[in-house]
C-alpha cells in the first residue's frame, strides 16, 4: 500500500495542481485540441438541469454544459470577489454601496442552437431557480438576491438584500445562466419531466451530443465557442453499476478516469504504466452524530442528551486508528465540522483527545458504572445503543465495526444497523436513530454548515437531525460569516469549532482524500477541492500521445470503413 | 379453446395479484424516491415533502394505487422518478437487451444442457458421465454474482479478448460499417451469455439425464428393443423425444429465476436490461418503475409457462389425452 508521503504521490498532487504533463512537459506548451476523455462512472445524473439537480454526477455534466457569470478560484475564497475568474461576465463593476454588481456579459456567448445569450437570461434564471414550484435545493443559497435587472442586452446588475462578505460567491456560484427561450414554457412544477432536462443547451464549452440512459453520456466540444473551445473533442461518461466493472474499464484501457479509486486498488493502478494516480482533497468529511432527543418522548435523549456521555465516547474513539483501519494513508483525521480545504478551516484547532482513562472517568462520573459482563449501567438501564449505517458504504460500515469495539471497551453495547440508502435517509429524516455515520459533501460556501449543524436546523424539516443546539455556536458563525475581515473571520469560526467539540455532538471522523486514476495521456489542470472536473475544458492530450478515440470522427469512421467503402 | 381462455384468465389474475402486492410492498420499505437521494444538506425534509407532492406521493397507498390503476387504464405506466421519463420508455429500451440475453442464453443452455444429458444417459456411470455430472455440480452450486465476476476478470482484464461491460461500443463511430458493429455486438454479449449458459446448463443436463434414464428404461422402449430397431433409433425416436417433456416444462418455470439472475449480470456487465432496471429501481425508491418492471416480468413469465405447456404437449401428446391438460394434470 503506497504512503501518502512518498514522493511520487505529492509530485503527482503537484503535477495535477499546476497543469503539466507526468514527464513534467509544460501545459502551455500543448496547443492543439482533440481528443477523447472518457470518464467511467458508476452513477449517472439524475437530470441536467441546475435548478434541480442533486446528484454530483449531474453537477459534473452541468459544470461542463453551462456557465455561471465567474469561477471561484483554487483557493476557494468566498470573500469579496478575490481570486474569481470571468466566465460568462467578462468583468464586473460593484455599486459604491455594494448593494449590486454589474456584470457584463461575453458578447459572443451563444447558447449552443446559436441564440445569444444575453442579461434577460441572467434575470430568467434567477426567477426560475427561486420560484417555489421549482422546489430548487438552490434557492435558499439565493435568498440574499434581492432580484435581477437588465440594464441593456449585455449588462446583468445583481441586487442584493444584505451587504455581505460573500454575495459575491452566493450569485456567481450558485446560479447556472440558464437559457429563456427554451424554458419559458416548462411547467416548473415538475422541470425534471421536461424534454430539456434530458438533452439540455447550454453556453458552456462543451455540449450534450447524445445520452444513452444506463449507457453512456456523450458531451462534444462547442466549436463555435471561440476562445473558450474547449481542447478536447469530446468528454464521455461511461456507465457501469458495479464499481469493479468501472475500475475494471480503466485498467483494460476501454477508459481514461475513474474518481473513486479505493484504497485496496491503489497498488494495483500503480502497477499499469498507461495510468497514474491523483490525489486531492476534498469537502467531504464524515462523523458519527448523536442524536441529542428522544424522539418518542421530545425529551433529551436518555444516553445522548448528557453532555459528558458524549464526550466520553468522543475521547474513548481511537481516530487515528479507525482513519488508518479504513483510509489507509487516504485520508486524514477530520477536526470539526469542516474540511482543511475551506477557507474557514482552523488547522490549529485540537478536538477532543483520544483518551480511554478519561473516557472510563467521565463515565463513572455520569452515574454508568461496570457491571460484571463490564457492560456498565445507571439504574438498571444498559448502556446500549444502534448505530445507523448505510450498508452500501463500505468505509463507512468499516468505521462502524472499529467503533463499536472501541466503545466496548469503555462498557457500551452498540448494535450496528446497516440499512441501504433510502432507508438511511429516511430514518435520518424522521430521527428515528441513536447514533448514525454520516457524511457531508460540502459546498465552498457556508451555507451546508449552517443547513448541517445550526439550531434553526434542528427543528423539523431541517437537516440537523442530532437537534444539537448552541446559541453560542449560532452566533459565531452568524458573526464569522458576517465578518468582512479575514482574521476576524477566523476567530469567530475557531471560536465555534472550540464550541461545538466541547459540546461533542458528533465524532469527527476522516476527510477522505479523492483518489483518481487518470490515463497518463492527459495534461490536467484546475482540479480544484469541491469539483475536480471544473478545469476539464482545459485538459489537452498532445498530439504525440493520441490513441485510436482520440483521432476526429470522420477518421475513426474512415479507419473501420470495409476495404473499397470510401469509392 | 376453452382451455386457453381459462389459462389466459388464470394468467392475468396472476399479473393483477403480483402487480397488487407489488405495489404496496415497495411503498412499504422504508424510503421514498426523494429520501433515497444521497445525503445532501441542501435537501431539507421539507424540501423532499414539496417533491413527493409534486409526484403525486404524498396520498395514502389507497389513493395512489386508484391513480396508478386509473393511468394504467389509459395504458400509462406512470413516471419514473429516477430515469425522468415514462415508465414505458424506459422498460421499452430495456427490455430488448434482456430478451436478446435471456434469449441467447436459453437457446445454447437448453441446446448444450439436452446434448450433454443424452450423452450422459448414452454412458450411463462411464467415465465421460461422471465427469460431465462433476461439471455440472458446480455450475449449480457457484453463486451468480461470483461467477460473473470471475469471468469478467478472465474474459476482459486477464486474457483482454472481450469488452469490459455494455451491449456495444459507443464510442464506434456512427458510419460504421454493420458486419462492425455486428460483430462489436456478438464481442460484448459473449461473456454475459456465457456466464448464464454456464449457471443455466447445469440443472438442463442433469433433469435431462434423469428423464432420459427413465425413458431408456420404459416398457416402450424396452419392445421397441425387442422388436429389433436400431439402438439410435430407439434412443432418439421413442426415449430422447419424450424426456425432452420435463426440460421444456423447466424452460417455463426457470424464467423467473432467469429474470432474477439477470439481475446480477446485467450489473457486473453493465447490461443495460430489465435486471438492472429493477434493481437500480429498487434502490432509488422508483415505485412505478418498479412496478412496471414487475408486471412485464410476470407477463412474461406467465407466457412463458403457457408456451411450455404447449410445447411439453406437443412433444408428449399423452399429456392432452384422457383427460390430462397442460398444466392441469389429470381431471
Amino acid at each position: 500500500m503506497p504512503n501518502l508521503r512518498d514522493l511520487r504521490f505529492l509530485s503527482l498532487c503537484a503535477l495535477a495542481a499546476c497543469g503539466a504533463t507526468p514527464d513534467g512537459t509544460p501545459a502551455a506548451a500543448v496547443s492543439a485540441t482533440g481528443g477523447t476523455l472518457v470518464i467511467s462512472t458508476p452513477a449517472e445524473p439524475d437530470n441536467l438541469l441546475p435548478p434541480i439537480t442533486t446528484s454530483i454526477s449531474g453537477r459534473q455534466v452541468e459544470d461542463l454544459i453551462f456557465q455561471r457569470l465567474a469561477d471561484i478560484g483554487a483557493s476557494l475564497n468566498t470573500m469579496g470577489d478575490a481570486g474569481f475568474t470571468p466566465n460568462l461576465a467578462t468583468r464586473w463593476q460593484w455599486s459604491p454601496d455594494s448593494l449590486s454588481i454589474a456584470f457584463t456579459l461575453d458578447s459572443a456567448a451563444r447558447w449552443h442552437d446559436g441564440v445569444p445569450v444575453r442579461a434577460a437570461d441572467v434575470r430568467f434564471s434567477l426567477a426560475l431557480f427561486t420560484d417555489p414550484r421549482v422546489a430548487s435545493p438552490t434557492a435558499l443559497l439565493l435568498a440574499n438576491v434581492d432580484s435581477i435587472s437588465a440594464r441593456d442586452s449585455l449588462t446583468a446588475v445583481v441586487w442584493f438584500k444584505q451587504r455581505r462578505p460573500d454575495q459575491f460567491f452566493e450569485i456567481v456560484h450558485q446560479l447556472y445562466v440558464l437559457p429563456e427561450h427554451l424554458l419559458r414554457t416548462a411547467d416548473r412544477s415538475r422541470l425534471a419531466a421536461a424534454p430539456i432536462a434530458m438533452m439540455p443547451i447550454g453556453s458552456g464549452p462543451f455540449r450534450v451530443a447524445r445520452w444513452v440512459p444506463k449507457q453512456l453520456l456523450e458531451l462534444v466540444a462547442d466549436t463555435t465557442a471561440g476562445r473558450r473551445r474547449a481542447q478536447l473533442d469530446r468528454v464521455v461518461f461511461a456507465v457501469a453499476p458495479d464499481p469493479v466493472t468501472a475500475f475494471t474499464r480503466v485498467v483494460t484501457g476501454e477508459a481514461d478516469l475513474f474518481e473513486a479509486v479505493r484504497p485496496d486498488k491503489v497498488a494495483e493502478v500503480t502497477s499499469h504504466p498507461q495510468l497514474h494516480l491523483v490525489l486531492t482533497p476534498t469537502l467531504e468529511y464524515s462523523y458519527l452524530g448523536f442524536n441529542l432527543v428522544d424522539q418518542k418522548t421530545g425529551r433529551p435523549h436518555p444516553l445522548f442528551g448528557d453532555r459528558m456521555v458524549r464526550r466520553a465516547l468522543t475521547m474513548a474513539t481511537d481516530r487515528r486508528s479507525i482513519v488508518m483501519n479504513v483510509y489507509d494513508s487516504l485520508a486524514v483525521q477530520a477536526r470539526g465540522p469542516f474540511t482543511t480545504a475551506q477557507s474557514t478551516a482552523d488547522t490549529a484547532h485540537v478536538p477532543l483527545p483520544f483518551a480511554p482513562d478519561s473516557a472510563n472517568a467521565l463515565l463513572d462520573a455520569a452515574g454508568w458504572m461496570r457491571g460484571a459482563d463490564s457492560l456498565r449501567r445507571r439504574n438498571g438501564m444498559l448502556l446500549a445503543f444502534g448505530m445507523l449505517v448505510p450498508s452500501t458504504s463500505v468505509a463507512r460500515m468499516r468505521a462502524a465495526v472499529l467503533l463499536q469495539e472501541q466503545f466496548r471497551r469503555v462498557g457500551a453495547d452498540v448494535r450496528i444497523e446497516g440499512v441501504d440508502m433510502g432507508g438511511f435517509v429516511s430514518r435520518i429524516s424522521a430521527r428515528r436513530f441513536d447514533t448514525m455515520v454520516g457524511a457531508w459533501n460540502q459546498d465552498a460556501g457556508l451555507a451546508d454548515l449552517r443547513a448541517a449543524w445550526s439550531s434553526a436546523a434542528a427543528t423539523a424539516g431541517g437537516n440537523n437531525a442530532g437537534a444539537y443546539r448552541s446559541p453560542q455556536f449560532d452566533a459565531h458563525v452568524d458573526s464569522g460569516v458576517a465578518a468582512f475581515a479575514p482574521t476576524a473571520m477566523r476567530a469567530h469560526f475557531a471560536a465555534a469549532w472550540r464550541i461545538i467539540a466541547d459540546d461533542a455532538p458528533a465524532i469527527w471522523l476522516a476527510e477522505p482524500l479523492r483518489v483518481m486514476a487518470v490515463h497518463s495521456r492527459f495534461v490536467t489542470s484546475g482540479m480544484r477541492p469541491d469539483a475536480w472536473w471544473a478545469g476539464v475544458a482545459k485538459w489537452s492530450i498532445p498530439p504525440d500521445r493520441r490513441i485510436a478515440r482520440d483521432a476526429p470522427a470522420p477518421a475513426r469512421a474512415a479507419a473501420l470503413a470495409p476495404a473499397g467503402a470510401s469509392r | 379453446m376453452h382451455a386457453l381462455i381459462q389459462r389466459i384468465w388464470h394468467g392475468f389474475v396472476v399479473v393483477a395479484l403480483v402487480a397488487t402486492a407489488t405495489f404496496v410492498l415497495v411503498r412499504l420499505a422504508p424510503g421514498d424516491p426523494f429520501a433515497a437521494a444521497l445525503e445532501n444538506a441542501r435537501l431539507t425534509p421539507a424540501l423532499r415533502e414539496q417533491w413527493r407532492a409534486a409526484y403525486g406521493l404524498d396520498g395514502s397507498i389507497g389513493t395512489q394505487f386508484a391513480h396508478w390503476i386509473a393511468s394504467l387504464a389509459r395504458g400509462d405506466l406512470g413516471f419514473s422518478t429516477s430515469t425522468n421519463q415514462p415508465v414505458s420508455r424506459a422498460i421499452a429500451a430495456a427490455l430488448p437487451n434482456t430478451l436478446l440475453l435471456i434469449g441467447t442464453s436459453i437457446v445454447i443452455a437448453f441446446m448444450l444442457g439436452i446434448w450433454l444429458g443424452a450423452v450422459q444417459a448414452a454412458g450411463r456411470g462411464g467415465i465421460v458421465d461422471r465427469c460431465i455430472g462433476a461439471m455440472t455440480l458446480i455450475g449449480n452450486a457457484v453463486p451468480d454474482f461470483w461467477l460473473a465476476l470471475v469471468m469478467l476478470l478472465a474474459g476482459s482484464y486477464w486474457l483482454r479478448l472481450f469488452p469490459v461491460g455494455g451491449v456495444a461500443d459507443l464510442l464506434l463511430p456512427l458510419g460504421a460499417s454493420w458486419p462492425v458493429l455486428l460483430l462489436d455486438r456478438a464481442r460484448h454479449l459473449v461473456l454475459p451469455v456465457l456466464t448464464m449458459v454456464i449457471l443455466l446448463v447445469a440443472p438442463i443436463a442433469r433433469l435431462q439425464r434423469t428423464a432420459l434414464l427413465d425413458r431408456l428404461g420404459a416398457e416402450w422402449v424396452r419392445t421397441a428393443t425387442a422388436k429389433g430397431v436400431a439402438r439410435r433409433t430407439v434412443f432418439r425416436r421413442h426415449a430422447w423425444r419424450t424426456a425432452l417433456g420435463p426440460v421444456v416444462t423447466m424452460a417455463g418455470i426457470a424464467l423467473p429465476s432467469l429474470f432474477g439472475g439477470a439481475v446480477f449480470i446485467e450489473r457486473v456487465f453493465a447490461w443495460p436490461g430489465m435486471g438492472r432496471l429493477a434493481a437500480e429501481a429498487v434502490a432509488a425508491r422508483d415505485y412505478h418503475l418498479v412496478v412496471g418492471c414487475v408486471l412485464v416480468g410476470t407477463v412474461m413469465v406467465v407466457i412463458g409457462s403457457m408456451l411450455a405447456d404447449h410445447v411439453s404437449a406437443w412433444l408428449d401428446p399423452r399429456l392432452t389425452q384422457d383427460g390430462f391438460e397442460p398444466g392441469r394434470g389429470l381431471a
